[in-house]
């Protein structure tokens, strides 16, 4: 693995802004995949052989990745278009790395479809697509087209990435040995994005109360979409709802910790 | 189309590039690596690098813009990925001159006046033109502009940049030959898939033809701008590298000029030409016709 520069230091004694922009950079982030990523290409161990699956299961299991690819897809044109509203260097910089982390999602869980037998995986997403989740990609990509930062990044790092956190988590535990290694990996990477929104909205935040006013209108107003995905992938997971987690805990949690609660 | 676009998957992106040449480096050079006492030891030297490396940035944060602009404007879910890694590659290159910024002595919080402070005018004007075609969400000309023209120039000027630094400043050198090979990939996907979009849009040749001109034309005037102003640093810098017996040896050759030995003149014209000749070439292999700017710089 290669170094770190001042790898010997903590990061966290370090002065807030010398902080931010150690972990907040190419090398930091590559030393953070690299683990995961080395000896599996796709995102999975390549010696895996395919679990045995019925028809009904399949079905099942393609609908849910093409719903995590809207999901993805929605991420990276977000992370993406937010990188020019980024308000110093080391965002800019973190946001370039979460675009990546975006694109190798979609590009594993579309490899995933193919390797399930799809053989136009980007045709089958727009077939199977989840209208809730397409209507929050939509307004997502509103708040990143009208500039709006606090907003966006509330929505992408904070709801989207909470939502998929939950889900892909829950996901792992039943799913197929190929998929769960895709979805481990793809887990780490959110964790990161999650941390990144939260601490860059709490910081924020601290400082305006009226911001915080304006992001509980936002939440209050995406609540509805990122609720309804989340019934709507358990509901293709196959789930029984006395048997689904608790809707959204997590992303529950993030709202309160940044003071967001109605 | 699609086993060409395969060859720009993130995996593959991350086997060439940070598990491949970026490997073992640290901001793109071997640990332990600094900038030479030349440099650092002589405030005009000093000074002229800061100014230079500023340059890089201005171009390289164009770049970054540019192509996290360009993700949501492409057409396939391939091109998303491959600007993806561009995107990264591109951050990545500003946060490492970035760094020399500051190992040449610029605090960091004075990074950001600095840059906009010295930025060539015609550097900014050149990044203008590309951004309105990003900002349009057209996918075409935002390609053409980045991955033909601001790339291709990227490549040609890293080039140099390395020919003459290699025997003198490693470090530098080492960083530029990272960033020559990811633009070398960046220029490869501008070529291979705008070639088709062209084909099937022969409508839009005239006004991307009149956006490189215009980009062509501010180039130039950089270029002018920043040789005319370097001829003092130069000298002395080539002074203090003969005196410590830096250039005995030394190969500083490049497209058939001795850049330890060139004026100030012959290498802003063999650049030029380099890029130029560079940018016929590759516009020739997309369907477009290479046009001059209107008023030579």
């Amino acid at each position: 693995m290669r170094p770190r520069p001042d790898r010997d230091a903590e990061p966290h004694l370090l002065a807030e802004e010398d902080f931010l922009r150690e972990v907040h950079s190419f090398d930091f982030w590559f030393e953070a995949v690299s683990g995961y990523l080395e000896e599996q290409p796709f995102g999975h161990d390549p010696d895996l052989v395919e679990t045995p699956m019925d028809d009904v299961a399949r079905d099942s299991l393609i609908t849910t990745l093409c719903n995590y690819c809207v999901g993805e897809t929605a991420a990276l044109e977000a992370s993406s278009g937010l990188v020019r509203l980024a308000p110093n260097h080391h965002s800019r910089v973190f946001l370039a790395t979460q675009v990546v982390d975006e694109a190798r999602h979609l590009e594993v869980f579309m490899r995933r479809l193919e390797d399930l037998g799809v053989e136009d995986p980007e045709a089958e997403i727009d077939r199977r697509a989840n209208q809730g989740l397409e209507d929050f990609r939509s307004r997502l990509l509103e708040l990143v087209d009208r500039g709006d930062w606090d907003a966006a990044v509330f929505a992408q790092n904070v709801l989207l990435e909470s939502m998929e956190d939950t889900v892909f988590r829950f996901h792992e535990q039943s799913a197929d040995e190929i998929t769960r290694q895709v979805l481990v990996g793809v887990v780490a990477d959110e964790r990161r994005h999650l941390g990144f929104g939260e601490n860059d909205l709490g910081r924020r935040l601290a400082h305006d109360p009226s911001g915080r006013r304006r992001l509980a209108e936002v939440r209050a107003e995406l609540d509805p979409l990122v609720l309804g995905s989340f019934e709507g992938v358990y509901r293709d997971l196959g789930i029984a709802r006395q048997d689904q987690p608790e809707l959204g805990r997590h992303y529950l949690d993030a709202v309160e910790r940044l003071g967001l609660t109605a | 189309m699609a086993d060409f676009l395969s060859q720009y998957s993130i995996q593959r992106w991350l086997e060439m590039c940070p598990q491949g040449y970026l490997e073992d480096t640290v901001y793109g050079h071997e640990e332990g690596l600094a900038e030479p006492d030349d440099i650092m030891g002589d405030e005009d030297l000093r000074v002229a690098s800061i100014a230079l490396t500023v340059q890089l940035i201005a171009g390289e944060r164009c770049a970054l813009a540019a192509s996290s602009g360009l993700v949501n404007a492409a057409p396939d879910d391939a091109s998303k990925t491959f600007l993806a890694t561009q995107t990264l590659d591109e951050a990545r290159h500003v946060e490492i001159f970035t760094k020399r910024l500051v190992d040449l002595g610029v605090r960091k919080e004075d990074v950001n006046s600095t840059v906009d402070e010295l930025a060539n005018p015609n550097l900014v004007k050149f990044a203008e033109v590309l951004l309105e075609k990003v900002a349009d969400g057209d996918f075409i000309a935002g390609v053409v502009g980045q991955n033909i023209v601001l790339e291709g120039m990227a490549f040609s000027v890293f080039e140099l940049l390395e020919a003459t630094s290699k025997d003198l400043n490693p470090k530098f050198a080492q960083t530029l030959s990272g960033t020559i090979a990811d633009e070398r990939r960046h220029v490869g996907f501008g070529e291979n898939r705008i070639g088709s979009l062209i084909r099937e849009h022969p409508e839009r040749r005239e006004d991307i033809e009149r956006m490189q001109s215009e980009m062509t034309y501010h180039m130039l005037a950089t270029f002018a701008d920043v040789f005319s102003a370097s001829g003092d640093s130069m000298d002395r810098g080539r002074q203090l590298a003969a005196d410590h017996g830096e250039l005995d040896g030394a190969d500083m050759k490049w497209h058939g000029t001795d850049l330890a030995t060139a004026s100030t003149e012959d290498m802003e014209a063999v650049l030029a030409n380099t890029v130029l000749g560079e940018f016929k070439t590759r516009l020739g292999r997309i369907g477009l016709e290479y046009r001059s700017p209107k008023v030579p710089a």
